[in-house]
């Protein structure tokens, strides 16, 4: 008997379908003799850089305990599923207690997030207002640039005629 | 010398803030002559890293898309 754990990186589109596969993978798991000790469902997070074109993925996290002989039976299995992008199994000495880092954060963000999405909604809203203003603003601006120029043109002559006086002076 | 990094007892590859002190800004492993931890701690450091980086945790580098 050996401790492992594993980490699964689901596809983001079947995250919805998560509680199908924790039972179908334990049901993998236990017919090749692992026992799953705790699992961690960390959530849909930002990965790092594209793995299968897929930008965000949904991490599980499984303490089992199990033959190492009939580790790569596990694998062998894992490997053609496609609705996993990233798998990585890892021996360790000890299970280690508590929740991990990552899934503290992961509930830590999920309220950030709720919080942000009532704010991010109000804020687009008032980024489209700005973006009009902004757009009148230049039509307004362009309109004051013509006058502007008209502007100078008619002083020029006269700025013009100054200096001809000044010249006139020396 | 004061090392300025606090590292906890026991760390691993999920703890994610604590290993981006740890990488430039391009993703690199900074090197122990620079953060003065423990030859030991340094290992696991840049073990737990390259873990981190395989899972889509961390970056590899800034150059992805």
């Amino acid at each position: 008997m050996k401790k492992y754990e594993a980490i699964i990186i689901l596809n983001p589109n079947l995250s919805s379908k998560v509680g199908e596969f924790t039972k179908k993978f334990e049901k993998t798991l236990s017919e090749n003799s692992f026992s799953v000790k705790k699992c961690e469902d960390i959530g849909r997070r930002q990965l790092s850089y594209s793995i299968n074109n897929h930008n965000k993925g949904h991490y599980l996290i499984f303490n089992i305990e199990g033959d190492p002989t009939k580790l790569i039976d596990v694998e062998n299995k894992i490997k053609y599923d496609e609705s996993i992008i990233r798998h990585l199994f890892m021996s360790v000495k000890e299970h280690s207690e508590g929740d991990s880092q990552l899934f503290l954060d992961s509930k830590n963000n999920k309220h950030e997030i709720e919080d942000d999405n009532e704010t991010t909604s109000k804020s687009k809203d008032s980024q489209i207002k700005q973006d009009d203003e902004e757009e009148s603003n230049k039509d307004s601006q362009k309109s004051e640039d013509n006058e502007s120029s008209n502007e100078d043109q008619k002083k020029d002559p006269s700025i013009d005629n100054i200096d001809d006086k000044e010249k006139d002076d020396e | 010398m004061m090392s300025k990094y606090d590292l906890p007892k026991n760390f691993d590859y999920k703890d994610v803030n604590l290993l981006k002190q740890f990488i430039t800004e391009t993703g690199k492993i900074i090197p122990a002559r620079v953060t003065g931890i423990s030859a030991s701690n340094q290992r696991k450091i840049t073990r737990y890293i390259k873990i981190a980086r395989y899972l889509a945790l961390i970056p590899y580098t800034d150059m992805h898309k």
